[in-house]
């Protein structure tokens, strides 16, 4: 009976300790997340410019920005630039960090200090990335233009092409972040048992039935979890851009990220901007939730 | 991996072997080769940048190997404005990471130990708060900065970096926590430990190794940022990534100090991360990956 009682008390107290050491840090994350997030909503449902002080909290019109953003071509227009840009980068992301990963799933000495040079792209501070790719993309700089026009074939400028210039933004961003793909189908790659891949090959299967039908299925979920991850983060492709093209020329590399960007910063139509940004974490959230639906799901069949 | 691989390339036999034969026999080899050519292949333009920045101005774009290194570009940094706003990037960086720390790591181990029925609700919650678009942040942070006096200032850009750092910290040192074992609490428990003495003593010694990797993965990020900073700050708090870009903006391309200010802005996080490699994934992935 005592012992009970005992434990009953000792559970209370872990519970108040508990809830006291969630308490400052859950706090924080609602004012810092939540706040925000309530504030930007509003924001969108007034005309507000900082230029004009009597456009703050006028919701006399809640709906207006958003029936703007419907009928702006320049909005739609960046949609799909934005679109064009996470679809090809992802793909060839996956694609790229795939083929690296099964190069360096062997175990030797040289393949395991290339895992670590192969990340470093992706550690980079991207505004550094876009220092190193302006030098890569400056005709009279580069060693790469240079070289095209030492063997007799010079190109021109790749980001101030507007039918090269988006394509040249996909590449630095493939480049980027090819390794968190790689990492992450190494990941997957390490945790298939030797025993599928043994009885496949005593089977006779070929290198690429080995991998269709053996290594494939058990690196898929990890595939569609690192697709949708890259495909989040690439709304976030901003200094890139802004080092690179600075979205132009004309706005062939105005991402939608962009675009909200310089509503904001360049012409202060805020309350327009933040109904683009209201836009873009609705959108986030229903992918989070995909994510969470995946490996959510793998964990219950992993348990 | 396969014996045939493992076979030593030693002297060849008496009949001279076929290509398919000696492909087989140096698999390993030949992967290696491939391995260090796309390693060098994809590592070029960062190569480039660092060789950039010691080759003195005359020579700026030169390609022979053999040149002799200057530090001009480096010495030029440090006596103007670059050397302020690399001390504000540390400052900020540690700042954000230290307060990140200090909130998250018990709220961690909390949500770690203690069954309560919105765990699952506050996951989400985190996971929703890594992936939301950076705009999301800076419109309401700068409008509200504007209120309270807290635009380029570095205070200002510690509390938005709480934003991710926060998150990041509750989630990976979550499964850090999970990693030890509950009888060696239990054992401190019937000692009359209370449950934060025990935290204190049993469990976060043991997650020594993944708090450190948290906290550099916490001083990579907000390193790295360029998005916040550029926007909350103008000239007093601006970080290193900013000061690169105002640079350009005042004085050109300068190709050889811009090399050397990317260089010096890179170095410090491409030593921390290769002493993280391992726990990167899991800071990268925060929320969406149980390993």
């Amino acid at each position: 009976m005592t012992t009970g009682a005992m434990a009953v008390g000792w559970n209370a107290r872990r519970r108040r300790a508990f809830l006291a050491g969630l308490t400052p840090a859950l706090a924080v994350m609602a004012l810092l997340t939540i706040a925000p997030a309530v504030y930007l909503f509003a924001t969108s449902l007034t005309p507000l410019n900082l230029t004009m002080p009597q456009t703050a909290w006028d919701f006399s019109e809640p709906h207006y920005n958003y029936l703007d953003l419907w009928e702006d071509p320049r909005f739609s227009n960046s949609v799909w630039i934005q679109t064009k840009l996470s679809a090809t980068t992802v793909v060839l992301q996956l694609a790229l960090g795939l083929a690296i990963a099964l190069l360096l799933n062997v175990s030797t000495r040289i393949r395991r200090l290339a895992r670590s040079g192969f990340l470093i792209p992706m550690v980079l501070p991207p505004i550094v990335v876009g220092i190193l790719w302006r030098v890569m993309f400056t005709v009279d700089v580069s060693p790469f233009h240079r070289a095209m026009a030492f063997v007799g074939l010079p190109i021109g400028s790749l980001i101030t092409d507007p039918s090269t210039a988006l394509w040249a933004i996909v590449a630095v961003e493939t480049w980027e972040w090819f390794p968190f793909t790689m990492l992450m189908m190494l990941a997957a790659l390490q945790m298939i048992p030797d025993s599928p891949i043994e009885a496949a090959r005593i089977d006779g299967a070929g290198s690429l039935q080995l991998f269709r039908f053996v290594i494939f299925p058990y690196i898929r979920h990890a595939l569609v979890v690192a697709a949708l991850f890259r495909l989040i983060d690439s709304v976030k492709a901003f200094p890139l851009i802004y080092v690179l093209t600075n979205g132009g020329p004309g706005d062939v590399t105005q991402v939608t990220n962009y675009y909200a960007f310089i509503q904001a910063f360049n012409f202060s139509l805020w309350g327009y901007a933040s109904a683009i940004a209201t836009l873009m974490v609705a959108g986030t959230f229903v992918l989070s939730w995909a994510i969470d639906r995946l490996t959510g799901a793998a964990d219950a069949r992993d348990d | 991996m396969h014996a045939t691989t493992d076979a030593p390339a030693v002297a060849p036999a008496a009949d001279t072997p076929s290509r398919a034969g000696w492909i087989a026999r140096h698999r390993r080899q030949i992967g290696d080769a491939v391995t260090v050519a796309v390693l060098i292949l994809v590592l070029f333009p960062f190569l480039w940048l660092v060789q950039m920045s010691f080759r003195p101005n005359d020579d700026i774009f030169g390609y022979q190997l053999a040149f002799s290194p200057t530090f001009d570009h480096y010495r030029a940094l440090w006596t103007g404005i670059f050397a302020q706003s690399f001390t504000n990037s540390v400052v900020v960086s540690l700042a954000s990471t230290a307060l990140a720390l200090a909130l998250g790591v018990p709220a961690a181990y909390a949500m770690a130990r203690a069954d309560f029925k919105r765990r699952r609700m506050i996951a989400l919650w985190i996971l929703a708060t890594r992936m939301a678009p950076p705009i999301a942040f800076t419109i309401p942070f700068f409008l509200a900065y504007r209120w309270v006096d807290l635009l380029d200032t570095q205070l200002g850009l510690i509390i938005i970096y709480l934003t991710f750092n926060l998150a990041l910290v509750i989630w990976m040192m979550q499964t850090f926590f999970e990693g030890v074992p509950r009888a060696l609490e239990e054992a401190a428990w019937i000692d009359g430990c209370g449950v934060w003495e025990t935290f204190l003593r049993i469990t976060l010694p043991l997650s020594a190794p993944g708090l450190a990797a948290t906290a550099v993965i916490c001083f990579i990020l907000s390193w790295n940022d360029f998005f916040f900073a550029l926007i909350l700050t103008r000239t007093n708090a601006s970080t290193a990534p900013v000061a690169i870009v105002n640079f350009i903006q005042y004085t050109g391309w300068e190709w050889g100090r811009i090399a050397a200010a990317g260089t010096l802005v890179m170095l410090p996080v491409v030593v921390f991360s290769m002493l993280v490699r391992n726990y990167l994934i899991r800071g990268l992935t925060a929320g969406g990956v149980k390993d």
